[in-house]
């Protein structure tokens, strides 16, 4: 069975044959960074008008800065998020302020065609308007690309943060081997349950350990501390670490 | 190795990745900066290790975030500067242009066949070119190119109203190029609609002139600055078509794949387009508003179609050793 994803990480093999995984953005994150754009661009505008008209325009005439203000306004209609999306950051100040950045799908930073691409074919996303085509062809792709990342061959994806330093939790379960073999990707399940287990509510615990129902065999507070146990056995096997024995109802958690 | 161990291990190589990325990034690499690369090879041997063992997640992640920046800096390139530019424009654009010369053979019949056709039809039959043009239009192409009006009339001798001039036609009408280019992404619906408009008022406009006005003084404003104007038109309607028609048939690659590489075909053909349509404006701008007779204006014209013509057909060719 094909497992049904539960996150958004995107697999991409690099040049130098390791795998990474992009943390693609979604359409609300993406959003908000054009909205803060836009905005910014208004801003732009209205600051850069006020210069033309109050020291350009007496310095050295109404036409030629009739002319400048045009140039001006070319510029920034097609090539601000060029600019910005294949400078050195990759984002717009609108997608950094919300940790967003631009990408080729390859993994590596976009190229300035990468960039001309995807930024001209705004126009045909934007029909017939509030870029609803972008977005109904977001939701198809499983990359959330819009037409314009398509022809581009880039992606949006979250600017990678330091993995905060999260508190160390002692988990007192008993160690116990699985009862039937794991596949690599439900050991990786249960590594992973176990390392963010301790930082949820006791409901979404339960609600998650309720899942593997079929391998502990048990629902509630019995099967989340079997699934833990069972987690803890992977991570230490051999069981060579000393621990002292659980105490008999202990919390199941203790920081 | 115990995973604590193997922790330890390779903690000493993603801090010096750390360390040589944020100088770089930071704008000042030293001489330690040539050692990137091989420290970049050794964390990403690391993150297949850490993933092949499923370690924690506090370490694939940070050795997952250093790979991604690593590889940016790594694989970053310039824009290439002016150099890259001229080049695509020169060498690359009337390359592409002959590669998909059908395309253009298409595209250039779209274009002038309709124009020639409405142009010729209007003398006899004005009733179409006036449905077209309205009556706002007539007005104005009668103020402009009427029975009186001579070629001296469009005059400018101020530098500043031919730089505004310019300046508007760069805003206008090379957005209009990518308008159309972008147009050309639904089935190349969008870049059709915007030659045929342009084909049909541009014939209109012709055959109305010559029905009641004095065609010397469009022809004498026009001549020039139409060789590079209307052919960049014809070329940016040729690159969005070129990305329509590979939405409408991929061929033998996925669709997906054949939308990438149509975009990589199409980018030199819309700077092609880009440059030609600029060229047009100053030419428009600075050019066509001189004072120079009408045997002047027409040999120079003559020349503008023929160096773009020339250019097309023998630009960018590899020199005969």
């Amino acid at each position: 069975m094909a497992a049904t994803r539960a996150d958004t990480l995107q697999s991409v093999e690099l040049a130098d044959g390791v795998e990474i995984r992009l943390r693609v953005a979604g359409l609300a994150a993406r959003s908000m960074a054009y909205t803060l754009d836009l905005l910014l661009r208004l801003l732009i505008y209205l600051v850069m008008f006020f210069v033309f008209m109050l020291l350009v325009m007496p310095s050295i005439g109404k036409e030629l800065t009739t002319g400048l203000f045009l140039l001006f306004l070319f510029f920034m209609e097609w090539f601000y998020n060029v600019f910005f999306e294949a400078g050195a950051k990759g984002a717009t100040p609108g997608q950094r302020s919300m940790k967003l950045r631009v990408m080729s799908v390859t993994g590596g930073p976009v190229t300035f065609a990468q960039a001309v691409m995807r930024n001209f074919l705004r126009v045909v996303d934007f029909m017939p308007g509030l870029y609803l085509t972008g977005i109904v062809c977001m939701l198809f792709t499983k990359r959330f690309q819009r037409l314009g990342d398509l022809v581009a061959n880039t992606v949006v994806t979250y600017v990678e943060t330091p993995p905060v330093k999260q508190p160390d939790v002692r988990v007192q379960a008993e160690r116990r081997a699985p009862m039937q073999v794991l596949t690599r990707e439900e050991q990786a399940a249960l590594l992973q349950f176990i390392e963010r287990a301790p930082h949820w509510a006791d409901e979404r615990r339960m609600e998650l350990a309720a899942i593997a129902e079929p391998l502990t065999g048990a629902r509630g507070v019995d099967g989340l501390r079997k699934l833990c146990g069972m987690a803890l056995w992977l991570q230490d096997p051999e069981g060579k670490k000393e621990e002292p024995p659980p105490l008999k109802s202990p919390p199941l958690f203790i920081s | 190795m115990t995973p604590a161990q193997f922790e330890k291990n390779i903690e000493p190589r993603w801090q010096r990745l750390e360390k040589l990325l944020q100088n770089v990034e930071q704008g000042k690499a030293g001489q330690d900066a040539v050692e990137l690369p091989a420290v970049f090879r050794q964390v990403c041997h690391d993150l297949s290790v850490a993933q092949h063992r499923m370690s924690p997640q506090r370490i694939t992640q940070r050795l997952n975030g250093l790979a991604i920046r690593a590889y940016r800096v790594l694989e970053r390139r310039g824009a290439g500067g002016w150099e890259t530019f001229i080049r695509l424009f020169a060498v690359d654009f009337p390359r592409a242009v002959r590669a998909e010369w059908k395309l253009f053979w298409w595209c250039t019949a779209l274009f002038y066949l309709p124009a020639v056709l409405l142009a010729a039809i209007t003398p006899s039959h004005p009733e179409w070119a006036m449905a077209l043009l309205g009556p706002e239009q007539m007005i104005m192409i009668e103020s402009m190119y009427g029975e009186s009006s001579t070629p001296s009339d469009y005059v400018r001798d101020n530098f500043g109203s031919s730089f505004a001039a310019f300046c508007f036609y760069i805003w206008n009408n090379v957005g209009i190029d990518f308008k159309t280019f972008a147009g050309g992404m639904l089935g190349g619906v969008g870049a059709l609609f915007v030659l045929l408009f342009n084909a049909f008022y541009l014939g209109a406009v012709f055959g109305y002139v010559h029905y009641s006005g004095n065609p010397l003084t469009l022809y004498t404003w026009v001549i020039a600055h139409g060789a590079p104007e209307l052919t960049g038109i014809v070329i940016s309607a040729m690159a969005g078509l070129r990305v329509g028609l590979t939405v409408l048939s991929p061929g033998r690659l996925s669709r997906r794949d054949a939308l990438v590489l149509s975009g990589r075909k199409a980018l030199p053909l819309l700077t092609g387009a880009a440059v030609l349509t600029s060229l047009a404006a100053v030419l428009e701008g600075f050019w066509s508003p001189l004072d120079l007779g009408a045997p002047v204006k027409f040999s120079v014209g003559a020349l503008c179609w023929l160096a773009v013509g020339g250019f097309l057909f023998l630009g960018g060719r590899e020199r005969l050793k």
